[in-house]
Order: C-alpha cells, then structure tokens, then sequence
C-alpha cells in the first residue's frame, strides 16, 4: 500500500525526472521501507518524504532540460516537425497559480466521484493503462532490473505469441462487455497489459508445482485487474511490482516474481563459448577471485572481505590459500557488506573449514546433493570451534544471504550488520515478451528450519548495527572473548 | 546552468561527493552514508538525492557505472555512481575552505580544541 501512495506521489515531479529517476526512487523508497520499522521510523519516513516533496519537485520543474534541448538541436528530423523544449526557464507565479487553482478543482471533483464510486474503477483502469504505455518507452538512461540469474534457466516462453482466445476474459474486456468503458482512443495500448497479465497466468497455470495454487493466482490477479487495482502502475516496473505483490498475497511464495526490464530480454540465453569461460576465469584470477581482504588483524583476528562467491572450479584455490592464511587466527571475520552473491559451490567450500562433520548447507535454489553437504572435516583446519561473525548490509544479497542464513541457523555465526537484501533468485525464468519476464519455483527444496528462506525479507542480523560500524563492532565484541595471545 | 547550481558547493552535493570518496554506490546505500557520515542530521529524500545526482552527474563530478565494466552490476538493478578525479579535487577544494573556516573560528575562541 505505502509503495502505491509513494508511486502516486511520484506523478508529481516532472516527467524528465520520472523518466531518468522514477525507478531508483521507488527503489530507494522501497529500501527506506523494509529497514525502517516501527511506528516512530515510519512517521520520520513520512515527514522526510514530505518535506522532500515540497523542497525538490519545484526544483524539478526549474531544471532546464538541457539533454533534451541538445538533443532536438543535434537531430533535426528530415522532413518532419521540429519540436523544441520550451522549459528552459522557471514557471511563471500566474502559471503556479493557475496550477493550484486547477488541482484544487480536480481534487473536489474527485472527492464528488468518490461519492459515486460504481464506475470510478473501470475509468481508473484505461488511464493508467494509457500511461503505462506512454511511460514504458524506454529510457536510455534505466538500468535493467535484475532479470537473469546464475541459478535461472531462461526460456523463451511458448506462450509468448499464443492466442489469449482460450483465456479467461480480460479484464479490459470484460469492463467493455459490461458497457462500462467505451473503446478506448488508442485501441493499441491495452493490449500490451492485457498480453503481459495473460501470460503471467497462463505460465502460472502450466508451470507452477502447486496447480490448485495457480488456479487461486489466477483468478485472484483477474479480480485485482477487473477491480482497477493495477492503476498505480504507471510503468512498467511498477506494473510487475504489483503483479508479483499479487501473486505472493496469494501464495505466500517469496520465489514467485514477474520482471520487468527496460533494456530487450534476449529470446535466448547466449551458450558461452570456451573463449567466453577463458576471459571470466582471467576476470576472475585478476581480481583475486573478489577476495578483497586477507588479514589477521591485532589481537590475531581473522578478517575476509569477500565481495563475491565465484565459482570454485575458477577459484577453488584462492579459497584454500585464503583459508589457510587465517588458518591459526582465534576468531574470523566474513566481511560480506559489498557482495553480490554468486556460486552455492564457494558458499559450501568456505563453510566446510566451520565444521567438523559434513553439514548440509540449505539453498532453496536448487534440489539437494551431495555437493549440498560441507567438505568438513577439511585436514589441517583449526578453524572449527573459532568463533565467527558475518558482516552485512542491506546490498548483501543472494548466495551471500544463503551462507549468513545457513550459518545463523546452524549457530555457526554471529550476523553483525544490516538486514540483507532479501534475493533468493530461486525459479526458472520464463520470457513473457522483450521487457517482461516471470520467474517460476518448479520444485520444492524443503527448508529444514522453521524460519522462513530471506526471498523477500533478507537475512536479520543477530546485532543489528548500521553496516559501516558492522566492522568496529564485531571487533569489539571479539576482543571481550578471545584472550590476547 | 549545472556549474552555477555547484557554486557554491550545496551542502548535499559535499555529503554525496564525501560519500563516493572511499567507494563506488548506488543512491540508497549514498543516502545511507550521508545519515551515518552526519550522524543522522542530513538523510537525503528520494527528490533531493536523485536532484544532487542529476546535478553533480551534468557537472561530470561524478559518473554513472556502466554495468559492462562491472560483469557483478549485470545481476544489479541499482545505478552505481563514482566519483571522477574533478569531483575529488572539488570535493577537496570544499574541504580545504571547511578547514580554512575552521582555523579562523578557533583563531576567534568560537570553537576550541584541536578536533571538531
């Protein structure tokens, strides 16, 4: 609900601003919503939202648009009209006047419909409808949401062009069945929403593990379309927000999510070539594997920042030279802040010095195997009663938040930080068309604690701290209980 | 013009510019740094801080990170901003005029000690 209001109040900026940062400050808005809890955050949240309303959309409005400007000089079309943006300078007191004067009219006429509700929804969906179109132009400038994962098998989807005629109904359709709408000015733009929640179902429908829960999505995305509640979306980002929203309301299946993505999803994943594996293992090697820090610190603390879980099979020996660096260390640190995930096999491999037995490491991204299990014990390793702490931050995402969440509920580790970002990635990706895509859990990896996996919600830390001073604190907290050699 | 809006260096842009100095963000976790680097005194909105960043980004101080350069951004859905080496020398500019203040407020007995 509080992402609706925020995506409305978005309307207000200019659509320059929109177009270049509408995305990134849902995001951000989003982010500020998932670590702030609490009925005291939440108002401070609001003020602050406010009052950055009222102090940065003027500003908006007077920023000259200088690239647009540039750009209708350096390209006059042959032929064709020339148009030239006219907001080079600020607004005008009459034309802020005349502004005010004209919301204040819309929002009585607004609070009147409301008195009148029984059509109000239909009319609400063909606007939005009209400016998720105008608004999913794509801007050069957007950058792609995470559409693709290692763990993901992207699929051109055989629904991609099928016939919506064995459908149920849309949801335009049926307002115009019932004579509520008329046929809108540009028959054109409904369809692409009207395909796009077509396909989500009909891959809902064939590919789901749960077929009785996929017939309830279904009907309950069909009820959100005919109730108008997809107006809030007024691109596409947001379109497949509340599509995934609505899904999950349903399921509760945190792995269940429909992507949107600015720049064209290719129709098929490119096969890497044996050159392609050659220049990432460089990559890799050149930079250390992403084994950023390898350090004992004062008072024999053991210190890893690692910003990625490359693949063993490229990096299986930076791992064990790391490991064995920190080998005599009394206590080891994980500094986990910046990374962006990567391979279960390296998550595995580094946990395998924790243990003194094979231990199985839970990934709801795949089915369990053997190479589930730790390699413990590893020989020569004096790690295994060590203690531990993972350093996080709210970027912390994917197979970093499996090793924090495997080790937290093995009590293998002290989590120091910030709630991590909430990125399982666990599904097979199906392409909807070249901008949307659904991501679809078809097996059920059983999760063997009572704590639900971090999709959604990331991993908690056990000391909550901001991520900077994760670091210091840890330290801190170690210095208390190993004794100084 | 973009150059005049940075003269003098608005105090949010100084924060953002100090922010990017040790690493490569996206806007949240800027926003993030800023709270913590002023001790929650300036916690930048979604407006002010995409403003600052369109700004500062016009006014080539800082660039935005092609997720080409960085195969780890390809899985990111956020924009990444660095600092350029004119928003460093800005920024340390700014910082040197801060300390120049300072100097004269101690030499005036409005703030004592060595270190605020």
């Amino acid at each position: 609900m509080s992402e609706k209001i925020y995506a409305c109040l978005l309307r207000l900026y200019p659509s320059h601003f929109r177009r270049s940062h509408g995305e990134d400050a849902l995001q951000l808005f989003c982010d500020r919503l998932r670590d702030e809890t609490g009925f005291i955050a939440r108002t401070r949240l609001w003020l602050d939202l406010f009052l950055d309303l009222v102090i940065s959309v003027p500003r908006e409005y007077r920023r000259p648009q200088t690239v647009l400007i540039a750009a209708s000089a350096a390209h006059p079309p042959d032929g064709a009209p020339l148009f030239f943006v006219l907001e080079d300078g600020g607004l005008r007191p009459s034309a802020l006047f005349s502004g005010c004067a004209l919301t204040l009219a819309g929002l009585s006429l607004f609070t009147v419909l409301l008195s009148h509700a029984g059509s109000l929804r239909h009319l609400n969906f063909v606007t939005s409808s009209t400016q998720f179109q105008s608004l999913s132009n794509h801007s050069p400038h957007t950058t792609p949401p995470v559409i693709a994962h290692d763990q993901l098998l992207m699929t051109a989807s055989p629904l991609e062009s099928s016939s919506s005629t064995d459908l149920q109904p849309s949801p335009l359709a049926i307002a115009s069945a019932a004579g509520v709408v008329p046929s809108v000015d540009n028959p054109k733009l409904d369809p692409d929403r009207e395909r796009v929640l077509n396909a989500v179902i009909s891959n809902l429908r064939l590919h789901y593990v749960d077929p009785s829960l996929a017939e309830q999505m279904a009907g309950s995305l069909l009820a959100h379309a005919r109730k108008g509640d997809d107006s809030a979306a007024t691109d596409g980002y947001t379109f497949a927000y509340l599509l995934t929203s609505q899904m999950r309301e349903v399921s509760q299946d945190m792995h269940l999510e429909v992507a949107y993505s600015s720049a064209p999803i290719p129709d098929r994943p490119r096969k890497l070539s044996s050159e392609d594996l050659a220049h990432y293992r460089d990559l890799l090697l050149r930079d250390n594997c992403a084994f950023k820090k390898v350090k004992v610190l004062h008072r024999n603390i053991g210190y890893l920042k690692l910003d990625v879980f490359a693949d063993p099979a490229f990096c299986g020996s930076t791992a064990v030279s790391a490991m064995r660096t920190l080998n005599g260390a009394d206590a080891i640190i994980f500094d986990l802040r910046d990374n962006h995930g990567g391979s279960a096999g390296m998550v595995n491999l580094l946990a395998s010095y924790l243990f003194d037995h094979p231990e199985y490491m839970y990934d709801p991204r795949g089915t369990p195997t053997l190479r589930s299990f730790t390699q413990s014990p590893v020989a020569g390793n004096n790690l295994v009663h060590k203690p531990v702490y993972v350093l996080t931050s709210s970027t912390t995402v994917s197979a970093a938040e499996q090793f924090c969440y495997d080790l937290k509920m093995l009590h293998r580790a002290t989590i120091v930080g910030e709630t991590t970002r909430g990125s399982a990635h666990a599904g097979v990706f199906y392409r909807i068309d070249d901008h949307f895509g659904i991501g679809i859990p078809e097996a059920h990896s059983i999760n063997p604690y009572s704590t639900p996996d971090w999709e959604g919600t990331g991993v908690q830390p056990d000391i909550p701290v901001p991520a900077s001073s994760a670091l210091s604190t840890s330290l801190s907290r170690i210095t208390h209980h190993v004794s100084p050699q | 013009m973009p150059k005049q809006k940075l003269t003098p260096l608005p105090s949010a842009a100084f924060q953002i510019l100090l922010s990017l100095a040790g690493d490569d963000l996206h806007g949240y976790a800027i926003m993030r740094h800023v709270a913590d680097q002023t001790s929650g005194r300036m916690r930048l909105g979604p407006g002010t801080l995409y403003n600052s960043l369109q700004s500062l980004l016009e006014a080539k101080l800082i660039e935005e990170l092609d997720p080409r350069e960085d195969p780890r951004l390809n899985h990111e859905r956020r924009r990444y901003y660095r600092l350029t080496s004119t928003g460093r020398k800005l920024a340390r500019s700014e910082a040197d005029r801060l300390a120049d203040l300072l100097r004269v407020a101690r030499a005036k007995k409005i703030l004592r000690g060595d270190y605020v």
